[in-house]
């Protein structure tokens, strides 16, 4: 709200503890031993960097107090021209300025005896410079003693000024002295500003705030003036002109006609002529107060008559109004009436800018200019009904937006109340177990078609494409037609009625004929499928080749040709060889060259003599075979692995060179 | 009577809902809170429906309807509109329509005498709105954006329009719905009012963080209480301006 905040800024320590406080620190925070012994390079080094140190500290603390302090000439005016009047513009500015000059020298001074540092040979020439280079910084901030102290004086009184706002809405009480102004701004505020009987009670600017139309309002009470040149006035009476000057604000000009004051009627009109110049575009209204000393019936035609010349001299532009502050008589009519001047000029400015658009468009009302269209709001017969039962009976459910819940179910309170689903919900298991039966709200002409199920798909094709209001309509009228044409036919005999013709018998069995053959062919196709399907997957003619080759081994071994074949037969049937109680030749021919029976084992071995090889001869050899194998598999995908050992060099260059030439370690 | 609700921890409740003066669609939420909340205030006077657009939620921004008909998007399958159909009263037609910008909540603002479409509607589109909603149909923008359904919400007394709608457009609009207008919000500042905010003749549902202030725009500008759309602005105009710009 205010621009600049007087109530930061620092305190300002006076000359003798500002030396004080960066002396010591220049002793706290910088090394503190050094021996005439040390390199010199090292005995300089100390002591310059006590001369920096402590040149900037003394730097960083004025340029803080510099910067603290507010420039008037970025300040709004009407806080330039206040400190002007209280603080003497002059002054304050030389004492900043004195204050930037210092730093600036206290700058130089360091920077020449650091150069003459460098030249120093001895401890003691080093020391006695830093001494001397100190030295001349304390004395050059003792000679600012009285700026500083001017200074914090200035901050002690900016922290007190009232926090007054140049921008915002504003009334400013003006008048001369003792003419219940403070007591005006007591009334309408909580300002709690002291009134007394006798002038210049009011020595500075109050503030206070008031309402009015939802908006804050500053109420700025002066200091009286008197009726004399603005050079002869003193200043408290220029704090008031200050703010009259600079304040875009709604101007009180408060008047004592009973001249209680002490100052005659005249007096006051010839200030208020005198001051005019200030209240250019500014809304004023001059208050005639202490209406209840009577001054109304008291007054003589000539203080009448200058009463209202208040008006005319102003142009037009005053208001007169009457009050009484002590009676509390139209005390709100003249804080309103100033309020609504003062906000119909603003507006009026706001309105021109560019900024109030954004504003402007979300307060109009569009409203569409009258027509002869009637569009009447569609609200059923049963909402209409609700209200004015609502309105007679005044229970109106609902207390306005305020609540902020959810206004739901307020008249399933009752106890006859109508069932929500919520309800439901709750009494069913709750909300993810509930499940709503949508179909129960079904508007269909008849009730139990509600739940009647309704196939998506038929026939592979979706019923929705096919749905027809009409359909039973248009079936009706296609059925009414064909039996028109068929009665038609059977009177007449003709094939062809109003361009539709009638098979006949021959086409009909020509058409079932077709029928039957398309569905002979599609059994077969059938049959052909399933007869396939078990077949295995290896080729005739290699069963055949197999066959073959096994019926010349069994001829072979010496089995009659039928025989021979009969077994094959068997072999390839698809349950396997099945033997008969009664053995074939083949097999007694297979049993006569095994071992007698009275030698063969009785119960089974579990290893195979010679490990399932015939001989040793053949067991070698594939012992053999596989070491040849298993030689080719490995050379062909044994590849180095991660998992190998391997030793990429064994003595490395970096671990056996270098210098260690004794032999004590042989790793580094 | 408006009345403040949440779809789910949304306040975008005229995403999940659909409301005209003779049928509301409501979506299908975990639990029935939200229905219920339509329920309650509607449920004596119009069917308020369960329904899912193309399996989807956002039922309010995919659909368009008033007194007369509904339209849905094209990607509506054939059981939800046969349950849409099923649902509504006989006088209300329901079409499907075949337009590439298939959000027609967002393309289309209407009440039951006027359409606002979006610029870049189909003009077959265009001519199904007329037919099946019964309204003259007007290619709009407001307040520079082409989706007419999200910044505004009419209906046959008042509408609220986008907060940043230009004063010669406000009364542009207002000359062509022939209902009173206003700029304003809902939702604590939100200026996507066709989702915050689900109204018809005589009742309206907005966002649980709609403010009162809010709130009581809505109600005087849609005549939902005895207000009249007048008395709102005239008296503190002038601290309103002289506070905010």
């Amino acid at each position: 709200m205010v621009l600049v905040n007087f109530k930061t800024i620092t305190v300002v320590p006076a000359g003798d503890a500002l030396v004080d406080n960066v002396l010591s620190k220049t002793q706290r925070k910088t090394p503190t031993v050094v021996h005439k012994g040390y390199a010199i390079g090292r005995i300089r080094d100390f002591y310059m960097r006590k001369v920096k140190f402590s040149q900037q500290m003394f730097h960083d603390k004025l340029t803080h107090i510099l910067n603290d302090f507010p420039n008037l000439d970025e300040l709004h005016p009407f806080y330039a021209d206040l400190l002007n009047v209280l603080y003497d513009r002059d002054h304050y500015k030389l004492a900043l300025g004195q204050l930037a000059t210092a730093r600036s020298l206290i700058d130089g001074i360091a920077r020449d005896y650091v150069r003459l540092l460098k030249y120093a040979d001895s401890q003691y020439r080093c020391k006695c410079l830093k001494r001397a280079a100190l030295g001349r910084m304390c004395t050059l901030i003792s000679r600012h003693k009285k700026n500083l102290a001017y200074l914090e004086q200035v901050r002690q009184h900016l922290a007190r000024l009232p926090s007054i706002d140049p921008a915002t809405r504003t009334l400013l009480i003006a008048g001369f002295p003792n003419v219940g102004k403070s007591s005006f701004i007591n009334k309408i505020t909580r300002a709690d500003v002291d009134v007394q009987p006798y002038a210049f009670t009011t020595k500075s600017l109050f503030v206070g705030h008031c309402d009015y139309k939802y908006l804050r309002w500053q109420v700025i009470d002066t200091p009286g003036i008197l009726d004399h040149e603005l050079e002869a006035r003193n200043t408290i009476e220029m704090q008031s002109i200050t703010a009259l000057a600079h304040l875009r604000a709604c101007v009180l000009f408060f008047i004592d006609p009973s001249e209680q004051c002490g100052y005659s009627l005249e007096k006051q009109h010839s200030l208020f002529k005198s001051i005019m110049p200030l209240f250019a575009n500014k809304p004023v209204i001059v208050v005639a107060n202490k209406t209840d000393l009577g001054w109304e019936s008291a007054l003589d035609d000539s203080g009448r008559a200058l009463l209202e010349s208040f008006k005319a001299d102003s142009g037009g532009r005053a208001v007169l109004m009457k009050m009484s502050t002590h009676e509390e008589e139209g005390v709100s009519e003249v804080k309103n009436s100033a309020c609504e001047k003062l906000l119909e000029l603003r507006v009026e400015s706001k309105v021109r800018g560019k900024k109030v658009q954004k504003v402007l468009n979300r307060l109009h009302l569009a409203t569409p200019k009258a027509t002869s269209q009637e569009r009447t709001p569609n609200i059923p017969a049963s909402v209409l009904a609700k209200r004015a039962v609502q309105s007679q009976g005044g229970d109106d459910t609902r207390m306005g937006g305020e609540d902020g819940d959810v206004e739901m179910g307020e008249e399933g309170s009752g106890p006859g109340a109508k069932k929500l689903e919520r309800d439901l919900q709750e009494e069913n298991g709750g909300a993810g177990v509930y499940s709503m039966d949508w179909r129960k709200l079904y508007k269909l002409r008849k009730e139990e078609w509600a739940y009647d199920v309704m196939p998506e798909i038929v026939d592979g094709k979706n019923i929705s494409d096919f749905l027809d209001p009409e359909i039973e309509a248009k079936l009706r009228q296609l059925e009414l037609e064909e039996d028109a044409r068929e009665a038609v036919r059977d009177v007449t005999g003709d094939a062809e009625v109003g361009g539709y013709r009638f098979v006949t018998q021959g086409e009909k069995q020509v058409v079932q004929q077709i029928k039957d053959r398309k569905s002979l062919i599609k059994q077969e196709s059938v049959r052909e499928k399933n007869a396939h399907k078990h077949r295995s997957a290896l080729q005739r003619n290699k069963v055949l080749t197999r066959r073959s080759r096994l019926q010349e081994h069994l001829e072979g071994l010496g089995l009659e040709k039928e025989e021979a074949s009969d077994l094959v037969d068997r072999a390839a049937s698809r349950r396997g060889v099945k033997r008969t109680r009664s053995e074939s030749v083949a097999v007694s021919v297979v049993r006569s060259s095994s071992r007698p029976r009275s030698t063969s084992r009785t119960r089974s071995v579990s290893i195979a003599p010679n490990d399932g090889f015939s001989d040793p001869r053949q067991k070698a050899k594939a012992i053999e075979l596989a070491r040849k194998k298993l030689k080719t598999g490995v050379a062909k995908y044994g590849r180095k692995g991660d998992a190998d050992r391997s030793i990429p060099s064994k003595l490395p260059k970096h671990l056996f060179s270098g210098k260690r030439g004794i032999g004590k370690t042989d790793r580094r | 009577m408006a009345v403040r609700c949440q779809f789910e921890n949304s306040n975008e409740v005229g995403v999940f809902s659909a409301l005209t003066n003779s049928y509301c669609l409501v979506a299908v939420g975990a639990s029935e809170n939200f229905y219920s909340v339509f329920e309650a205030e509607l449920a004596d006077h119009i069917p308020v429906v369960h329904a899912s657009i193309a399996g989807t939620r956002i039922i309010g921004r995919l659909c368009v309807g008033n007194d007369k008909g509904l339209l849905l998007p094209n990607t509506t399958t054939d059981q939800e509109m046969q349950h849409i159909k099923n649902s509504l009263p006989d006088k209300v037609v329901v079409q499907r329509c075949e337009e590439r910008l298939s959000a027609l909540g967002n393309c289309i603002a209407t009440n039951d005498y006027v359409s606002l479409v979006h610029t870049d509607l189909d003009r077959e589109t265009e001519e199904i709105v007329a037919d099946v909603l019964g309204t003259e149909v007007f290619r709009q923008s407001i307040a520079g954006e082409v989706l007419v359904g999200s910044y505004c919400s009419f209906t046959n007394q008042g509408g609220l329009l986008h907060p940043m709608t230009s004063i010669e457009d406000q009364d542009e609009l207002s000359s062509l719905l022939q209902i009173p207008l206003v700029a304003g919000t809902v939702n604590r500042g939100s200026e996507v009012v066709g989702s915050g905010l689900m109204v018809n003749d005589w009742a309206a549902f907005c966002g649980m963080d709609t403010t009162s202030t809010e709130l009581q725009v809505i109600e005087t500008i849609f005549k939902l209480k005895d207000a009249q759309p007048s008395n709102l602005v005239a008296k503190i105009k002038g601290a309103l301006i002289d506070n905010l710009s």
